[in-house]
């Protein structure tokens, strides 16, 4: 490697690697409990997708060049140069890693391999090895940012037409889809597909809050990537937007990451607090039903329910009672996962893996558990409030001819909703 | 552009949420030739910002992005 690329990527090291992490790779005594964790490694066998492997691979090379024993005996202390072949192998550990933090959920140590691998990632970008989906994705949303009068037009004749289809669920004529309204309580940052609008207009409509969206979705495929300015640009296209607006909270839609990006991390990349609140749906989904904001109905949905807790809104974001307190709402028979909550399963689909193509075999393998823990629960749907995870398990369950149907949390309240133009609920109503 | 258009690539993108739309036409551009044409049919009204953005961003163009009743058709023009 050329002396001011490995500077470089010394460099990079030497900024991420903080005493927290630092401590994370001294303590690791390669105990190995992390493997049966792991959902990847549980899937294949694959020795690369072992948790402390990956960590392994950051720790050869910090020893090389921090580590005095590292440095002047590297074959003996295990610390190795970052050279092709360490980087291909970081790459495919990397990027292949979902970042659910099971393996931190059993390390003895609590060792966070996710944010040892942020800095594996940093190292990726700066030696031009990132993932280029990823980065294509993140320079997408920011150049939406940027240049968002060229995509007002067609965006909002997109919102007209969500706005007709809530009108024609909910029977109001004066329901609607509200664009950038200024002195709205709420900033309901969805995601680009108006699944993610249309179900959630629904029930703010129906909840009668002072609500609106402006033009910017939650998704960050920045934080997928490793690029923290990236992240955080995108994630500022809306924050502006709600101070623009002056809203009093900012409501993220089902989406795993973007809630985190929202609650935990933008105040750390930005450096300033958040002037607002930051809530998932469901918490005012769960919020609607408990305060009889909004009405459902047990007896729609057929069948029995189960409930997947996507990995970042649930073990990395704390969030496990309200959606099943909204499940258990829609339905009398609500089946949970074995494990559940904080145990439970990665589906596989997380982190970006989903559009990063040559992850598929792994991806798909590492389902296994997922596809495991859904046969014996014996329900015929699954609520799961993750656009990745439903992705992931929407093709492990063609792929396994599960038979089931996966549906976005929000879509099952407002099929459980008595609206007049929802037929289930029409029926009710008669 | 006209009826005429020769079409190196067809993707039916329907049913698929954003940003899959996007991140297939992102997957495929490298399967026509410099100067090739990608038709893509989604149904993801997103798909009417998402595809544009990454085709600037990337350098790429989007010769059409029309909605024909329910259904977003672009065509797509690999440039480099």
């Amino acid at each position: 490697m050329e002396k001011v690329q490995l500077e470089t990527l010394t460099g990079v090291i030497d900024k991420k690697m903080n005493r927290q992490l630092k401590q994370y790779i001294d303590i690791c005594a390669r105990c190995a409990i992390c493997k049966d964790a792991c959902h990847q490694y549980v899937g294949t066998g694959d020795f690369k997708y072992l948790p402390a492997r990956r960590a392994e691979l950051i720790r050869q090379i910090y020893k090389r060049y921090f580590d005095k024993a590292g440095r002047f005996m590297p074959a003996l202390y295990e610390a190795r140069e970052p050279d092709d072949n360490l980087l291909d192998e970081l790459y495919d550990s990397t990027y292949a890693c979902t970042g659910c933090r099971r393996c931190m959920y059993y390390c003895p140590f609590s060792i966070d391999t996710a944010w040892i691998l942020s800095v594996a990632k940093a190292i990726l970008i700066a030696a031009g090895r990132g993932n280029e989906m990823l980065g294509q994705l993140a320079d997408a949303a920011i150049f939406k940012g940027d240049n968002a009068a060229m995509f007002e037009g067609v965006m909002l004749s997109g919102f007209d037409d969500i706005s007709e289809e809530v009108r024609a669920i909910t029977g109001d004529p004066e329901h609607r889809v509200h664009v950038n309204k200024e002195g709205a309580d709420v900033l309901y940052v969805a995601l680009a597909g108006a699944h993610s609008i249309r179900p959630a207009a629904v029930i703010f409509e129906e909840a009668g809050e002072n609500w609106t969206i402006s033009m910017f979705e939650a998704a960050n495929y920045g934080f997928f990537y490793g690029d923290t300015e990236k992240a955080r640009l995108i994630t500022k296209r809306y924050i502006d937007e709600a101070k623009r607006l002056g809203v009093k909270e900012i409501v993220v839609p089902e989406c795993g990451h973007a809630y985190r990006v929202a609650e935990f991390f933008y105040e750390a990349w930005s450096k300033e607090p958040m002037p607002f609140k930051v809530t998932h749906i469901l918490e005012k989904v769960d919020d609607y039903i408990k305060s009889g904001r909004i009405t459902v109905d047990k007896g729609l949905i057929e069948g029995k329910v189960t409930y997947h807790d996507p990995c970042q809104l649930g073990r990395n974001g704390g969030k496990f009672e309200q959606p099943r307190d909204i499940v258990k709402a829609v339905t009398d028979n609500f089946v949970d996962l074995t494990p559940n909550r904080a145990e439970q399963w990665c589906c596989g689909g997380g982190g970006g893996i989903v559009a990063m193509e040559e992850f598929k075999d792994v991806r798909l393998k590492s389902g296994a558990k997922k596809v495991e823990q859904l046969k014996a629960s014996g329900a015929s749907v699954l609520a799961c409030p993750c656009e990745n995870c439903r992705l992931q398990i929407e093709e492990l369950n063609e792929v396994h001819e599960l038979g089931m149907e996966i549906w976005q949390v929000i879509d099952l309240v407002v099929a459980a909703m008595p609206l007049p133009g929802n037929q289930k609920g029409a029926e009710a109503t008669e | 552009m006209s009826d005429e258009t020769k079409v190196d690539l067809e993707l039916d993108l329907k049913g698929l949420l954003c940003p899959l739309p996007m991140v297939k036409v992102s997957q495929n551009i490298n399967n026509v030739p410099v100067g090739g044409i990608i038709r893509a049919v989604a149904t993801d009204p997103g798909a009417m910002a998402d595809i544009p953005a990454w085709a600037q961003s990337t350098g790429n163009e989007v010769v059409s992005a029309d909605k024909q009743g329910s259904e977003f058709v672009f065509l797509v023009k690999r440039v480099k």
